[in-house]
């Protein structure tokens, strides 16, 4: 036994040890070895070892690589992989886009980051602004890291730690407290009124102030028993309170008023006084829903672009999945002509599988697929033998 | 000879390795489909069902047709019996109980009522429940020696209710940060579900808090729960469309059935139940049916 071990130990150091050394001059003979330099060297590339990554002579990707995406990187970063899969995970490490921020070669940044920190963020983050009237430092500065973690977190915003305790990281608790000086009892939530970015108000409060906020503390946090309650909203938002009553509802989440999980009672970037981008907000409970379908091939424009409320009710709904009309009428509001031609819908067209009423979401899942057209299954056979077995 | 032992004692390495693969893959899928419960004895199809009740002692399942307005029964068989509206009054029942004979209560959403419903005496009485001058949210319900058990959806807690009604006790988990969503009643006490945190929770009889552990590697979105007759916990997933099972102790032993829409498939379940004679019962609130499973 130990003989076969020592043959194999020998065999696989002369195999490698030559290889590894030889890409040193093989390799660059024809690659420049300039343009693999840079302050920064991937460790492999440092130890002439270009075959831990590309097979020189023939592989399935471009690039001659070995794997694909986040797989080549995690072959030699195994623990990164596991560390990856935790709380909130980036969109672009959910995807295995490793090099959506990060270069293979060599960079001048740390960690082989791309370019200027900041530009690699707002290469994809593009709806946020540059500048605000009044920015905050670290924005200004672009350093994102300061409050957020790059690849994962198990906190909201892949903020490093939660909200008030990243404020806390820069901001002396005493002098914020001489800041505030008629604030109703201890100072916290930090980001119900202040935007971490920036905003065109003194002291970066937001934007849209509630206008029980913009007349003083005392209009909600003086009325006893229903102080930061679910009723205390509801008190002037009635309409909301029956779609709160509907079969299905957000009536639910943490705390004892359930629409601070969404909104921000005291001031916001927009008239609903979200507490985030619209994708933001839903990703805060249905992370689940937004992870499976955000890499399908196909899908809906506004599922796309996260304009959840386009078609789901966000208060309540007596329909599934919160639906703003049944699976027709929802469709048909754009769809139109879908509506009154092609394959029959509608309650007299009866699914032979479960006898329920025959709608656009019988055979199309907007929010994502695989298929053309966003197709429960292949167009071509499978999806049309659900029900019609003859064929 | 040695070469003779080594092959002799790979064959048997190999035979134990097939055997595990197949007694796991066995236990993967021990459930097979027994019975639909849907709308076609009653000539329409059951919409957005909601809950099921299962009568022990009339060995009788009653299925909450929550978009229909209506209660059907069926018997231990799955066979349609009746449809019962309470003569159109219903409005989005939810889930339901039967005290006696002749009395049943139903959630109703439409009216955010825990409604009584005298079937001989033909009256509809509802009720509004309160704690102080709080209205509760009625969702799941469920009853056992004289007290109601609520759960009231605004603060995701199970409010023990006396026969007037009145309010006795509130269950709730002191560590989690979300709210319950579900809860089942077993002899050994009350055990319930937290959505948000993806969490379950058992209490004794008192309702003290016994235990609690996560689901959160396996389920997605937990909906509903169960407690079979091994007392694994079997976890309802709405978004996967699938049954995660947990011992008692909390350790993930098995998944099984997937998204669809063909017999034996779940498209938007909503509850889960054990019916007493053996059978896992999925009310599919997207597919307007009850799934009757068993071994």
């Amino acid at each position: 036994m130990l003989r076969y071990y020592r043959i194999f130990v020998i065999s696989w150091l002369a195999i490698v040890f030559p290889l590894a050394a030889a890409a040193e001059t093989v390799c660059f003979t024809c690659h420049k070895k300039e343009a693999f330099s840079g302050k920064v060297v991937h460790q492999p590339l440092v130890k002439g070892q270009c075959g831990s990554c590309h097979n020189p002579h023939v592989a399935h990707f471009k690039g001659l690589l070995e794997q694909e995406g986040s797989a080549l990187c995690f072959s030699c970063h195994e623990k990164e992989e596991q560390a990856f899969k935790q709380g909130m995970v980036h969109q672009p490490v959910r995807s295995g886009q490793c090099l959506a921020c990060h270069v293979p070669h060599a960079s001048s940044r740390n960690g082989l980051i791309k370019d200027q920190l900041s530009e690699t963020c707002f290469g994809c983050h593009t709806k946020l602004l540059p500048k605000f009237q009044y920015t905050h430092n670290p924005y200004a500065q672009g350093q994102c890291y300061s409050c957020h973690l790059p690849h994962q977190s198990v906190f909201g915003q892949l903020l490093k730690d939660e909200p008030d305790k990243v404020c806390l990281s820069c901001h002396n608790s005493q002098d914020l407290q001489k800041g505030h000086v008629n604030y109703p009892g201890t100072l916290r939530d930090c980001l119900s009124c202040h935007n971490p970015h920036g905003s065109s108000r003194p002291g970066i409060v937001r934007d849209v102030l509630h206008a029980p906020f913009a007349q003083g503390c005392k209009e909600c946090h003086d009325k006893g028993e229903i102080q930061g309650s679910t009723r205390s909203c509801l008190r002037c938002h009635e309409a909301v309170a029956t779609g709160m009553l509907a079969r299905h509802s957000h009536l639910t989440g943490k705390g004892e008023n359930k629409c601070v999980a969404c909104h921000s009672p005291h001031a916001g970037n927009e008239k609903n006084l979200l507490k985030g981008s619209q994708l933001q907000v839903c990703r805060g409970c249905h992370s689940d829903t937004i992870a499976r379908y955000e890499n399908k091939l196909y899908r809906h424009p506004k599922a796309k672009e996260g304009s959840c409320i386009d078609c789901h009710e966000v208060h309540g709904s007596n329909r599934i999945a919160m639906l703003r009309g049944d699976g027709n009428a929802i469709c048909s509001r754009c769809h139109e002509t879908q509506g009154k031609f092609t394959h029959p819908v509608g309650e007299k067209v009866v699914d032979v599988r479960t006898g329920q009423m025959v709608t656009c979401v019988t055979c199309h899942l907007p929010m994502g697929s695989d298929f053309k057209y966003e197709l429960i299954y292949s167009g071509s056979k499978d999806l049309c033998i659900q029900c019609h077995k003859r064929y | 000879m040695r070469y003779v032992k080594n092959m002799l004692s790979q064959s048997a390495l190999l035979a134990v390795s097939i055997f595990m693969v197949a007694t796991t893959s066995l236990a993967a899928e021990p459930w097979a489909w027994k019975a639909t419960l849907d709308g076609a004895g009653s000539g329409q199809a059951i919409v957005m069902p909601t809950a099921l009740y299962v009568d022990a002692e009339r060995q009788r399942y009653y299925v909450v047709d929550s978009g229909g307005n209506r209660l059907l029964s069926f018997s231990r068989e799955g066979t349609f019996l009746l449809a019962f509206t309470a003569e159109g009054k219903l409005q989005i029942p939810y889930d339901m109980v039967r005290e006696s004979a002749d009395v049943i209560w139903v959630v109703e959403r439409g009216r955010n009522s825990l409604t009584s419903i005298n079937i001989k005496a033909k009256e509809v009485v509802t009720h509004i429940i309160k704690d102080g001058e709080r209205v509760l949210v009625p969702d799941r319900l469920d009853y056992k020696n004289g007290i109601f058990y609520v759960l009231d959806k605004e603060s995701g807690q199970i409010a023990l209710l006396g026969s007037d009604l009145a309010l006795q006790k509130w269950l709730a988990c002191p560590e989690c940060t979300s709210g319950f969503v579900d809860f089942k009643l077993t002899n050994a006490g009350i055990w319930a579900l937290d959505q948000l945190d993806k969490k379950v929770v058992q209490f004794d009889a008192e309702g003290k808090l016994i235990k609690q552990f996560d689901v959160g590697q396996q389920v997605e979105f937990p909906v509903s729960l169960a407690i079979g007759p091994a007392d694994n916990v079997y976890v309802l997933d709405r978004h996967a469309a699938d049954i995660d099972v947990f011992d008692p102790q909390g350790n993930f032993k098995y998944s099984f059935l997937a998204k669809g829409w063909s017999r034996g498939e779940l498209y938007f379940p909503i509850e889960i139940v054990f019916d007493p004679w053996g059978g896992l019962c999925v009310v599919e609130e997207g597919n307007g049916r009850v799934e009757v499973f068993g071994r």
